[in-house]
C-alpha cells in the first residue's frame, strides 16, 4: 500500500513513540504484534470450546447410544459425522495452529528477540483477518441445508467430492474455502515469522543464542511452507470436483482417489510436525527455567529438530499403507517412519539430561511442560506400532490410530498451551495467576485425559473400527467390556471438561483481581521479562532496545551470583 | 539510499542479450516438434524450458549474487516437488496390477478423448449416465452388481456387507411384503430422487446424477426381476 | 493513519534486506504449489497416452505468442529495477507501467483463447486434461492478476521517488510468474 505518511526516503524513522490506534478501533486496525497474537489466541481458544463441545456430544452418543444429548439432542448418524468432521479439522487447523504458532509466536518471538514489532506488521494484520474469515467460513457451514462436511477431516473422495455421498454438499464447499483461506493466513503469517527471526534479532544476538521456542515456531513454520503447497493444489482440484464437476479424483474420467490422499498427507505429515514442534520448544524453556539450568546441548537439540523435519517429508505414505499404496513403497514408507523416531527419542534424552541435577521447582507451568514429556512419550512409542506395515493392516482405522493420535496431540495442543499460557500469562496480562487454582487444573485435566484414551487403546486392539456412530450394530463390538469402556472413556471427557471451569475462573479471577506481575517473575534469563508487564507498543523505549551478551540459558553460572544471568545484561 | 544491494557493482549482465537468448530459445522449442522426432521434441521442450528458467532466476532474478541460503531454499523446495513425484507416481501411474486388467483405462485408450462422456458427477443435473467400457451399453445387473450390492446383496436380500450397520436396514426385495405396496414407478423414483421422496430414509441416495433417466429405468426393471413371483 | 515502520523491518542480521528475504520465501511456498499441481498433472499425463487427443487442440501459437509477452515483460521488468538502482523512480514507474501492459495483454490474449477453445466445446468438465488444462493456467493467470496490482501500486510509489527497493522485489515476483509460464508452455502446449 502507498505509504501515507510524509515521503521519507527509505531508511529513516524519526524516533519517536508511535500510538497504535485507540479504543474500539484497536481491535480492527492495530497492527501491533501482541495485539494480533491476543486476537489469534482468543479466537483459538473459543474454537477450542466449540470442538470440545462436538467431542462431548459425539461421545455421549458412543456411550449411550441413540440416547438424547443434553445441550443437543438426538444425534443422528450425518449429524455423527459432521461432529467427528469438525472436531477433528477445528483442534487441527482452528486451535493448535492459531494458538501455538501465530499466537504464541506472534506474541514471544519479537520480544524474544528484542525487536520492536514484527517486520510486517501489516500483513501480519492481515494474515490475521483473512484467518477470522476462515473461522466465520467454517462456522457457517453449521448452518446450511445439509449442515457441516462429514466426510472425515481427510476428506477422501469421492466421499468429499460428491454431494449424494456425503450428503452436505454445501457444507464440504464451504469448510475447504475455509482451509484454503487458512492456510493462505498461515502462508502469510509463517512469512514473517521467518524473516523476523532471521533478520530483526538484537544486536549480539547470534544463532545459537536464539531462545529454543523460537527456534522452533519458525523451523515450524518452514516445514509449513515448504509442504502446504501440493495440498493447496489438490484442494482447488476438489474444490472443483465438488462444485463444476471436473474429475481429477474421478477414476471413470481418468483421475485418481489415491492421488489427493498422497497430496493430503504429503502437507498432513509434517503437518503434525508443524504443531509438534512449538509445542518441544515451550516445555524446553519453562523446563530451563525452572530447573535452574542450561540446556543440555542446545545445538544438539537444534539439529536433531532439523534432522526430525526433513525426515517428517519422508514418512507420508504410512497414512496410507491399507489404501492400496505400491507395497514396495511402504517397505520405504515403513522404515523412515521408525528412523523418525530415533531424534524424537534423543530429544527426550536431552531434556531428561538437562533436568537431571537441576533445582526443580514444581510450578505450574513446570507441571505442564512436565506432562506434556511423559504424556509425549506415549503417544509416541504407540506410533511405533502403527509404523510398522504389517501390525498396521489390523491396526489401520481402529482406536488404537485415534488414541495414539490423541497421545500426541493432546500433549501438543491443550498441554503444551496450557504450558505457554501459564508460563507467559504474567507477561501478557501483567498480573500473576492463582498458582493453587492452576495445579487443580492440572491434575483435573491430565489424569482423565489418560482415563479417556487408555480404554481407546484397548478398544482399538479389540478391533474397534473408527467413524462409526453406534457400535450397537456390530455384536463382536457391543459386548461385555466393550462398552463399559467406551462409557469410561465418556465420563472421564466430561470429568476433564468440568475442570476447565476451572481455568477460566483463574483466567477471570487472576485477570481482574489477581497480584501485579513484576517484570520478570520467573527469574528467567530471555530477552520478554526485560520488558514490562506487559509491554507498551513498541516493547521498549525505542532508543533503549535491549542488546545481547550471552546465549539464554545461562542459568546457575558460576561466575554470577544469582543464579540467573539476563541475556541483555553487559558482562 | 534508493535501494540496500550489497553486491554493488558485481553484478553487470546485459539484460537486452539474455533477452534476445531467450526469444531464440523460445522459437527453438516451437520449432522442435515440426521434426517429428519424439526426444528431440522433448529435449527442446523441456530442456529449453530448464536452460530459459535458469537464464531467468539467475540473472533477472540476480540469485547468481544472492547469498547461498537462498540458493539452497530452492534448490530445497525442487527436492520437494521431485520426491513428491517419486513417492506419488508409483501409485498415480499404475494402471496395470498384477493379477487384474484396467478395462475401462484400455477401452478409454482406444476410444481416445471423443468417447468420454460427461457430468457423471454435478450434483443435481441429469448424468449422462456412465458407459460402459467394453460394450458401449448399460447393463443393468453389471451395475447392480458393482454399486448396489454392496447394501442391497447380490440376491436383493437387503444383506449386503455395507448395508449391515444401517438402520433402517436395506430393502430386501425377495419379500412379499415389500411388493405390497410398491411398483415399478415408486422404484424407479427411490432410485432417481433418493428414498427421501417418498418419506423413506436418506441412506438411500440419490442417483440422478450418476445414472441416466434409461439407466434409472433399466436399474429399477431389474430391481423388479427380484420380486417372487405370484404376487 | 500514518503507518511508521518498526525497527524490526530495517534491521538485516544476514544482510539479505527484509523484504527480498520474504520475498524468496514467498517463491519457495509457490515452487510447491505450482510444483503439486504440475507434478500431478504429468503423472496423470504420462498415465493416459489417450490424453493426447484433447491435447491436440491448444493452440501453440497463441502459447508462443503468450510466452513472448511475458518474457518482454520480465525484460521490461529488470530494466526497471536497473531505474531503480540508480534512484530514477520515474523511469522505474514506467517500465512497471510496460509490464504491467505485457501482464494485460498476455490476460487479454488468455481470454479469447479460452473463449475460442470453451466454444469449441473444450470446456472445464469436457475430459480431465482439459480440467488440468484450465486450472494449471488459470492459477497461473491469478497469480498474473494478483502481481499486475500489486506493481501497480508499486509504479505509484516510484513514481514519486518512495520505496524504490519494492521495484526489484515485485520484479522478483514477476519474474517466478514468468517461470511458471515458461514450464507450463512446453506442457501444455508442445509436449503434447
Amino acid at each position: 500500500m502507498a505509504d501515507t505518511a510524509v515521503a521519507v526516503p527509505h531508511g529513516h524513522h524519526p524516533a519517536h513513540e508511535h500510538h497504535g490506534p485507540q479504543g474500539i478501533w484497536k481491535y480492527l486496525w492495530s497492527t501491533d504484534h501482541k495485539m494480533i497474537a491476543m486476537q489469534y489466541m482468543f479466537t483459538g481458544m473459543f474454537m477450542a470450546v466449540i470442538g470440545g463441545f462436538m467431542a462431548y456430544v459425539f461421545r455421549m452418543q458412543l456411550a449411550f447410544p441413540g440416547v438424547s444429548v443434553p445441550g443437543f439432542g438426538q444425534v443422528s448418524p450425518g449429524e455423527y459425522n459432521a461432529l467427528i468432521t469438525n472436531h477433528g479439522s477445528i483442534m487441527i487447523f482452528w486451535v493448535a495452529m492459531p494458538v501455538l504458532i501465530a499466537a504464541f509466536g506472534n506474541y514471544v518471538i519479537p520480544l524474544m528477540i528484542g525487536a520492536d514489532d514484527m517486520v510486517f506488521p501489516r500483513i501480519n494484520r492481515l494474515s490475521y483477518q483473512i484467518f477470522l474469515l476462515s473461522v466465520l467460513v467454517l462456522l457457517a457451514s453449521f448452518f446450511v441445508p445439509g449442515g457441516g462436511f462429514g466426510g472425515a477431516w481427510t476428506a477422501y473422495p469421492p466421499l468429499s467430492a460428491v454431494g449424494e455421498y456425503n450428503q452436505t454438499n454445501l457444507g464440504s464447499t464451504l469448510w475447504l474455502i475455509a482451509v484454503i483461506l487458512e492456510f493462505v493466513a498461515f502462508l502469510l503469517g509463517g512469512i514473517n515469522f521467518i524473516t523476523t527471526l532471521m533478520n530483526s534479532r538484537a544486536p549480539g544476538m547470534r544463532a545459537y543464542d536464539i531462545p529454543f521456542v523460537c527456534w522452533m515456531i519458525v523451523i515450524a513454520s518452514i516445514l509449513f511452507m515448504l509442504s502446504v503447497g501440493p495440498l493447496v493444489a489438490g484442494a482447488i482440484m476438489l474444490l472443483f470436483d465438488q462444485t463444476i464437476g471436473t474429475g481429477f479424483y474421478d477414476p471413470a474420467r481418468g483421475g485418481d482417489p489415491i492421488l489427493w490422499q498422497h497430496l493430503f498427507w504429503f502437507f498432513g505429515h509434517p503437518e503434525v510436525y508443524v504443531v509438534l514442534l512449538p509445542a518441544i520448544g515451550i516445555t524446553v524453556d519453562i523446563i530451563a527455567t525452572f530447573a535452574r539450568k542450561k540446556l543440555f546441548g542446545y545445538k544438539l537439540m537444534l539439529y536433531t529438530v532439523i534432522a526430525t523435519g526433513v525426515l517428517s517429508f519422508f514418512v507420508w505414505a504410512h497414512h496410507q499403507f491399507i489404501a492400496g499404496i505400491d507395497p514396495r513403497m511402504a517397505h520405504i514408507f515403513t522404515v523412515t517412519t521408525l528412523l523418525i523416531s530415533v531424534p524424537i527419542a534423543e530429544l527426550v534424552f536431552l531434556i531428561i539430561a538437562t533436568l537431571y541435577g537441576g533445582s526443580i521447582t514444581l510450578s505450574t507451568p513446570m507441571l505442564w511442560a512436565l506432562a506434556f514429556v511423559a504424556e509425549f512419550i506415549i503417544g509416541g512409542v504407540t506410533g511405533i506400532f502403527l509404523g510398522a506395515s504389517g501390525a498396521d493392516i489390523y491396526l489401520h482405522d481402529t482406536y488404537f490410530v485415534l488414541a495414539h493420535f490423541h497421545y500426541t496431540f493432546f500433549p501438543i495442543a491443550i498441554i503444551g498451551t496450557f504450558a505457554g499460557f501459564t508460563y507467559w500469562f504474567p507477561k501478557m496480562f501483567g498480573k500473576m495467576m492463582d498458582d493453587t487454582l492452576g495445579k487443580i487444573h492440572f491434575w483435573g485435566t491430565v489424569i482423565p485425559f489418560n482415563l479417556i484414551f487408555i480404554p481407546l487403546f484397548v478398544l482399538g486392539m479389540g478391533g474397534q473400527h473408527r467413524r462409526i456412530y453406534n457400535y450397537e450394530h456390530f455384536p463382536e463390538l457391543a459386548g461385555q467390556g466393550m462398552y463399559q469402556l467406551r462409557q469410561v472413556a465418556t465420563i472421564s471427557l466430561l470429568v476433564m471438561l468440568a475442570f476447565q471451569l476451572v481455568f477460566f475462573y483463574n483466567c477471570i479471577k487472576s485477570w481482574r483481581s489477581g497480584p501485579k506481575a513484576p517484570k520478570n517473575p520467573w527469574l528467567a534469563n530471555t530477552l520478554e521479562w526485560t520488558a514490562e508487564s506487559p509491554p507498551p507498543h513498541g516493547n521498549w523505549p525505542p532508543d533503549r532496545m535491549p542488546k545481547v551478551y550471552r546465549g539464554p540459558y545461562e542459568y546457575a553460572h558460576p561466575d554470577v551470583a544469582e543464579d540467573y544471568w539476563p541475556q541483555d545484561q553487559p558482562a | 539510499m534508493a535501494d540496500n544491494h550489497e553486491h554493488g557493482d558485481s553484478h553487470h549482465v546485459d539484460y537486452k542479450k539474455i533477452y534476445f537468448t531467450l526469444l531464440v530459445l523460445l522459437i527453438v522449442s516451437v520449432v522442435g516438434p515440426f521434426f517429428g522426432v519424439l526426444w528431440l521434441t522433448l529435449l527442446t521442450a523441456f530442456g529449453i524450458a530448464v536452460v530459459k528458467a535458469n537464464l531467468v532466476i539467475q540473472n533477472f532474478m540476480h540469485l547468481r549474487w544472492e547469498k547461498r541460503l537462498m540458493k539452497w531454499l530452492l534448490g530445497a523446495s525442487l527436492l520437494l516437488m521431485a520426491l513428491f513425484v517419486a513417492g506419488v507416481a508409483p501409485d498415480v501411474m499404475n494402471h496395470e496390477g498384477d493379477n487384474w486388467e484396467n478395462l475401462a483405462a484400455k477401452a478409454a485408450t482406444e476410444r481416445g478423448i471423443d468417447g468420454e462422456v460427461e457430468g457423471a458427477t454435478v450434483e443435481g443435473e441429469p448424468g449422462e449416465g456412465v458407459a460402459d467400457a467394453e460394450q458401449g451399453e448399460f447393463s443393468a445387473q453389471a451395475a447392480f452388481n458393482s454399486v448396489c450390492a454392496a447394501c442391497h446383496g447380490q440376491s436383493g436380500s437387503g444383506d449386503g456387507p455395507a448395508g449391515a450397520a444401517l438402520d433402517p436396514a436395506p430393502a430386501d426385495f425377495n419379500d412379499p411384503e415389500f411388493w405390497a405396496e410398491r411398483d415399478e414407478q415408486r422404484i424407479v423414483t427411490v432410485i432417481r430422487d433418493g428414498a427421501v421422496a417418498v418419506g423413506g430414509s436418506p441412506l438411500m441416495v440419490a442417483w440422478r446424477g450418476t445414472y441416466s433417466e434409461e439407466q434409472i429405468q433399466a436399474l429399477a426393471e431389474y430391481v423388479m426381476t427380484f420380486r417372487p413371483a405370484g404376487d | 493513519m500514518s503507518f511508521a515502520k518498526p525497527q524490526a523491518t530495517l534491521r538485516s542480521v544476514t544482510g539479505i534486506p527484509t523484504g527480498r528475504l520474504a520475498i524468496w520465501w514467498v517463491l519457495a511456498s509457490e515452487v510447491v504449489i505450482f510444483g503439486g499441481l504440475l507434478g500431478s498433472y504429468l503423472m496423470h499425463r504420462i498415465g493416459h497416452p489417450e490424453w493426447a487427443d484433447a491435447a491436440v487442440h491448444t493452440n501453440v501459437w497463441i502459447g508462443a505468442f503468450n510466452t513472448f509477452v511475458l518474457l518482454t515483460s520480465s525484460f521490461t521488468a529488470v530494466l526497471a529495477h536497473q531505474a531503480a538502482e540508480t534512484g530514477d523512480g520515474k523511469k522505474a514507474a514506467k517500465l512497471l507501467m510496460l509490464t504491467i501492459g505485457g501482464a494485460l495483454t498476455f490476460l487479454i490474449v488468455k481470454s479469447a483463447e479460452w473463449t475460442m477453445e470453451i466454444s469449441h466445446g473444450y470446456t472445464i468438465t469436457a475430459n480431465t486434461f482439459w480440467s488440468f488444462y484450465y486450472t494449471a493456467a488459470g492459477l497461473h493467470a491469478m497469480h498474473v492478476i494478483a502481481g499486475a496490482i500489486i506493481m501497480g501500486f508499486v509504479a505509484f510509489d516510484a513514481y514519486r521517488g518512495r520505496e524504490l527497493q519494492r521495484v526489484e522485489l515485485i520484479g522478483i515476483y514477476w519474474h517466478f510468474v514468468d517461470v511458471v509460464w515458461i514450464f507450463l508452455f512446453p506442457l501444455l502446449y508442445i509436449a503434447k
